[in-house]
């Protein structure tokens, strides 16, 4: 089953189960607030058995018909995979680093670390970088905007 | 309404919403000319800063910023022969090939001054357009307005994909945005629904980290994996010569640009559409003006026309999408229905009260097209030989800097880390619907429209019962929404019905 087809599938079950969920939560609720999830609800759950069972007995990739942005195809499957992972690991490492360090500690870190481990720069180039980013997020976020940033979850344990 | 017509000009000619402008143009300037962030994306990206502002501020930001992304999309498409949007891929196939017969200049000369014809044909059509909705829409209880949305869908899920299947996904999509528009407090009973017990879901789910996970990291993922600058590599040089005979162009073709602008505006104001097929359509239409089978092979190998005739529909497209944006709360497009959650985070309503109350506003829209365009064009013109320097920055240096204003964007709607939570994980539903063929835009309506959907489908139910199905309007608006959905299917089964009879 080509990846397409496999995401399709799990998208079509996990529908199917939010549906199903959602049907099944309202039935216990008063009608003002069961009437629209059931409407989306038990349709909702037949489309996407519909695509699931399609997906399962039709034909095997199916050509791409959106339009829609789509993935640049020009890498190897292999190294397109290896890629794709370390990109989540850089946007879920981000997260963790702004919930343990807090924002202003965590954008400096990205920026750096990014610059440094996959950009391959040199250190003047990444300093100078770091600081110009991080100069424009405080400058701009905190200073002029006086967006709250909590210190983070390690920080304020240590301190 | 004459009144309101200058006083909307007034209100974006006040210092602060003109530096709001100003500033939507510059971050719109950037983004049109990189093909890895879109126009829809980096809308998403700016609605957390709209809070604070007054509305003819936010609007002068916002749609300042939408309106030239198009035009400054196209420089990258004749450039690099790359998209700078999705929406102006057409203009490549003329447009790219004149750059490589050493024509860029006059292929962005005539693609700038068509993409002004246009934006303000399509302006124009907004404008003229607001008295003649008007009384229609005044006339729209709950149960039209109800179906409108249930259309707006129908639109958006079946043409938003082609074919059977295709549509079926539209339509999950959509129903998928519309069963999560039902998280949080119910605004009837009072009862917290699909909240999993946690505090943050019983207000719902914000519409900023939404987006902002959908659109913004599955393109940053992309732009990992191709590990390349924006443009590949392709080195930029001097393109401003030939740029004035690009200008005349666009005048000796008058009549076409014209034409082309207004398919821009109809596939605008058609729900669904999209602006992608407004260049397409537009393409279509320009090589149907050849006269001869040799005047038609041109086309491709770069005729002006092919440029002149995408850059109009582009951009008069914007004004056209307006129209039921603004007057039915029914998005023409994913970026109408971002900035359809731009209104109700202004605590603006789309509908009548945007054609009576809030009539110079609406015309002030009209006016941050007009002077958005005249300004981006000018700018143009004056930075054409520098502005192709950012498609060549290498993406490790542009994903950091995303990555930090996609997680602050989503931070700054509810200042809450489950916030970033949620743009994360939707991230990872953009990522798979993408790579799965699903579109997005349904989802987005859904999300957008489900609350409206579901107050008007209470209100149409409590005070009607079930005779609200029997309304004149509600038994048209049902019967478009079914052909809307029969369409395409129709039209498979004349293509197969044909290519059997030929074959």
């Amino acid at each position: 089953m080509l990846m397409a087809n496999r995401a399709s599938l799990g998208l079509a079950i996990v529908i199917m189960v939010l549906a199903g969920w959602g049907t099944f939560s309202a039935l216990d609720w008063p009608w003002k607030a069961k009437l629209f999830p059931l409407v989306i609800g038990i349709p909702l759950f037949c489309l996407a058995a519909a695509e699931a069972l399609w997906e399962l007995l039709g034909a095997r990739g199916v050509k791409r018909t959106t339009a829609d942005f789509q993935f640049s195809g020009d890498q190897p499957p292999e190294v397109a995979r290896r890629r794709t992972l370390l990109a989540t690991g850089w946007i879920v490492g981000f997260f963790a680093m702004i919930v343990l360090l807090g924002f202003p500690l965590a954008v400096a870190l990205l920026v750096f670390l990014y610059l440094k481990l996959q950009g391959k720069e040199g250190w003047i180039f990444t300093i100078v970088f770091t600081a110009a980013v991080w100069g424009f997020f405080y400058g701009l976020f905190d200073m002029l905007l006086h967006l709250p940033f909590p210190p983070g979850w390690l920080l304020e344990w240590l301190v | 309404m004459a009144d309101a017509f200058v006083q909307g000009l007034l209100l974006v000619l006040q210092w602060k919403a003109f530096v709001f402008m100003l500033l939507g143009i510059g971050v719109g300037f950037w983004v049109g000319l990189l093909p890895g962030l879109g126009g829809a994306t980096t809308l998403a990206l700016m609605l957390p800063f709209i809070y604070n502002m007054q509305p003819v501020e936010a609007f002068a930001f916002l749609l300042g910023m939408h309106s030239v992304v198009a035009t400054t999309g196209d420089i990258t498409s004749i450039l690099f022969g790359v998209p700078g949007e999705a929406t102006t891929a057409a203009i490549i196939l003329d447009g790219h090939a004149m750059a490589k017969k050493g024509e860029a200049g006059r292929a962005l000369g005539a693609a700038l001054a068509s993409s002004l014809v246009g934006a303000l044909i399509g302006a124009g059509a907004l404008a003229l357009a607001i008295p003649i909705v008007r009384p229609l829409v005044l006339t729209f209880g709950s149960p039209e307005l109800f179906m409108l949305a249930i259309v707006g869908l129908a639109f958006i899920a079946s043409l938003s994909a082609q074919g059977a299947r295709g549509m079926l996904r539209g339509f999950l999509a959509g129903g998928l945005g519309l069963f999560l528009a039902m998280v949080g407090q119910d605004p009837q009973a009072g009862i917290g629904r699909f909240t999993l017990d946690t505090l943050y879901l019983w207000q719902g789910l914000d519409l900023v980290p939404v987006l902002v996970g959908l659109f913004a990291l599955p393109e940053i993922i992309d732009l990992v994996v191709r590990g390349t600058s924006i443009a590949g590599g392709v080195p930029p040089g001097r393109i401003s010569h030939g740029a004035l005979e690009g200008v005349k162009d666009v005048f000796r073709n008058f009549w076409l640009t014209i034409r082309c602008a207004l398919i821009g505006t109809f596939v605008g104001i058609t729900p669904g559409l999209g602006g992608a097929v407004a260049q397409w359509m537009a393409y279509g239409h320009a090589t149907q003006s050849a006269r001869s089978p040799e005047e038609r092979s041109r086309f491709g190998a770069g005729d002006v026309r092919g440029v002149v005739g995408p850059g109009a529909a582009c951009n008069s497209k914007e004004g056209g999408a307006l129209i039921p944006t603004i007057a039915f709360g029914v998005p023409g497009s994913t970026s109408m229905a971002i900035l359809l959650g731009g209104f109700f985070l202004l605590g603006l309503v789309p509908g009548p009260d945007m054609l009576t109350k809030h009539l110079p506003i609406t015309f002030s829209l009209v006016w941050t097209i007009v002077l958005a365009n005249i300004i981006t064009v000018a700018a143009c013109f004056l930075l054409l030989n520098r502005l192709t320097a950012l498609t060549a920055v290498p993406g490790h240096l542009l994903v950091p800097v995303i990555l930090v204003l996609v997680f602050i964007g989503s931070y700054t709607s509810n200042s809450s880390y489950a916030d970033i939570l949620v743009t994360i994980i939707f991230g990872a539903v953009g990522y798979f619907m993408v790579m799965a063929g699903w579109p997005r835009a349904p989802l987005v309506l859904g999300l957008v429209l489900g609350k409206i959907a579901e107050n008007y489908l209470y209100i149409s139910v409590a005070r009607y019962d079930a005779a609200w199905l029997a309304r004149p309007v509600v038994l048209v608006l049902l019967a478009i929404a079914i052909g809307v959905i029969c369409y395409p299917v129709f039209q498979a089964w004349r293509a197969r019905a044909r290519s059997h009879a030929h074959g």
